[in-house]
C-alpha cells in the first residue's frame, strides 16, 4: 500500500470511530412489516444507449426502534445495509421527520438521528426504495437492515 | 467506510426482494405498436399493441408467369423509420421494417430472444388452387447498417416453424427485408394467400 493511501484510510477510521465509542444494535422488532416482499421494476423499460439496467422498488415500513436504554443520553443512530451476496445495492429512504432521510449502499451505513434520546421508542415511517444491478438479479434476496446506536 | 464493531445483534428489519420485473418482449413486423409524442424508442415512445396485419404483395405480368425471373415485392406497411431512434432505415414500399427488444434481468448466459416465422404450407386461391410458400424469400439490409442483420435474409420454409432472427439480451434489433417471390412455376390464375405468423420467444 502507498504511504498516501495509507494516511487516508487512518483519517477514515479515525473518523468512524471515535475515542471511546460504543455501538449497539438497536432492538427494531416492533417494525412492521418486519419482513416485507418487494417487487422490482426497471428503472427504464426500454433498453436505450446507454443502456441502464437498473431495477428500483419501493415499499413503507413504520419502524419502531427501542431506544430506551439510551434514554437522556446523546447518540447518534445509524441505518446499516450490510453487504448482500447479490452484489451491489443502493437503499435510499424518505422519513416524516423523526429521522433522516438517506441514501446507503450496501456494505456501509447511514445516519439517520443524532442528539439526546428523549423517548424510549423512536417510530418513522420510512418510504423505502431499492435499487439494484439487473444483471446481478438470479433469486429471491432476503435484505437485512439494521439499526446501530453509537453513544457520543 | 468501515463500521465499529457491535453488541447485542438485538434486530434486523428484512425486505424480500422477489425476483425481477418479467421479462419483456417486444417485435414489430411492419406497423408497430409505439405511442408518445415521439414514437420512438430513444425518443420516450412507449411499446404497445398493434394488431395490424401488413401484406406484402406482387402481381405477375401473365407474360411472365413461371418465367423464373424473380418478382418484387411490396408492402403496405409504410414504415421507413426505425423504431428506435426514427432515422430513416427502411425503403418502402420496397421493404418491411422488422424489429423488436428483449429486457430481461439476471446474468447473461440466459441466450437471446429467437424470432419464428409460422408459415403455412400453401397460399391460396377463392378455388383452393395452391401455391407453396417455398417461392418467397428476401434479403435483409437497413439504412446505415454494416454487417449481418439480427433478421438475416432467407427464404420460408413451407410448412414449417422457422428461426428468422435473434435479438440479444437487453438489445434493440431491427432490419429491413426485401421480399420477393421466386415465380419459378406456373399455378392457375388467381390471387393466392397466406399469412405467415412471427413469434418472439425468450428463453
Amino acid at each position: 500500500m502507498r504511504p498516501l493511501a495509507l494516511l487516508a484510510f487512518c483519517i477514515i477510521w479515525l473518523t468512524a470511530l471515535p475515542a471511546g465509542a460504543k455501538s449497539t444494535l438497536i432492538d427494531d422488532s416492533g417494525t412492521l412489516p418486519y419482513d416485507t416482499p418487494i417487487t422490482l421494476q426497471w428503472q427504464q423499460a426500454s433498453p436505450r444507449p446507454p443502456v441502464n439496467n437498473t431495477l428500483t422498488g419501493t415499499t413503507t415500513i413504520r419502524v419502531r426502534l427501542k431506544v430506551g436504554p439510551w434514554l437522556r443520553r446523546a447518540g447518534r443512530i445509524y441505518l446499516i445495509l450490510p453487504a448482500q451476496p447479490l452484489g451491489s445495492l443502493t437503499a435510499s429512504w424518505t422519513t416524516q421527520g423523526r429521522l433522516l432521510a438517506g441514501r446507503v449502499t450496501s456494505g456501509s451505513r447511514t445516519l439517520v438521528y443524532a442528539g439526546v434520546v428523549t423517548t424510549p421508542f423512536i417510530e418513522e415511517v420510512l418510504q423505502l426504495t431499492l435499487s439494484v444491478d439487473a444483471r446481478q438479479m438470479r433469486q429471491l434476496s432476503h435484505i437485512n437492515f439494521q439499526f446501530q446506536m453509537d453513544e457520543d | 467506510m468501515l463500521l465499529a464493531p457491535v453488541s447485542n445483534p438485538a434486530g434486523a428489519f428484512t425486505v424480500s426482494i422477489l425476483n425481477g420485473p418479467p421479462k419483456t418482449l417486444y417485435l414489430q413486423v411492419g406497423v408497430g405498436g409505439f405511442t408518445g409524442i415521439f414514437p420512438y424508442y430513444i425518443l420516450g415512445g412507449v411499446p404497445g399493441n398493434n394488431t395490424t396485419v401488413n401484406t406484402e404483395s406482387v402481381a405477375v405480368p401473365a407474360a411472365a408467369v413461371g418465367n423464373g425471373t424473380a418478382q418484387a415485392m411490396t408492402t403496405v406497411s409504410g414504415v421507413s423509420a426505425s423504431s428506435y431512434d426514427g432515422r430513416a432505415f427502411c425503403n418502402v414500399p420496397a421493404q418491411l421494417y422488422i424489429g423488436g427488444f428483449y429486457r430481461t434481468p439476471g446474468l447473461g448466459g440466459g441466450g437471446s430472444a429467437t424470432v419464428t416465422a409460422t408459415v403455412p404450407a400453401s397460399l391460396v386461391d377463392a378455388a383452393g388452387d395452391t401455391l407453396s410458400f417455398a417461392q418467397v424469400s428476401w434479403t435483409s439490409g437497413g439504412g446505415g447498417d454494416s454487417g449481418g442483420e439480427p433478421f438475416p435474409a432467407g427464404s420460408f420454409s413451407a410448412g414449417a416453424v422457422q428461426t428468422v432472427g435473434t435479438i440479444a439480451q437487453n438489445q434493440w434489433a431491427e432490419s429491413c427485408w426485401t421480399f420477393s417471390y421466386s415465380n419459378t412455376t406456373v399455378p392457375a390464375a388467381g390471387t393466392y394467400t397466406g399469412r405467415v405468423l412471427y413469434t418472439l420467444t425468450a428463453p
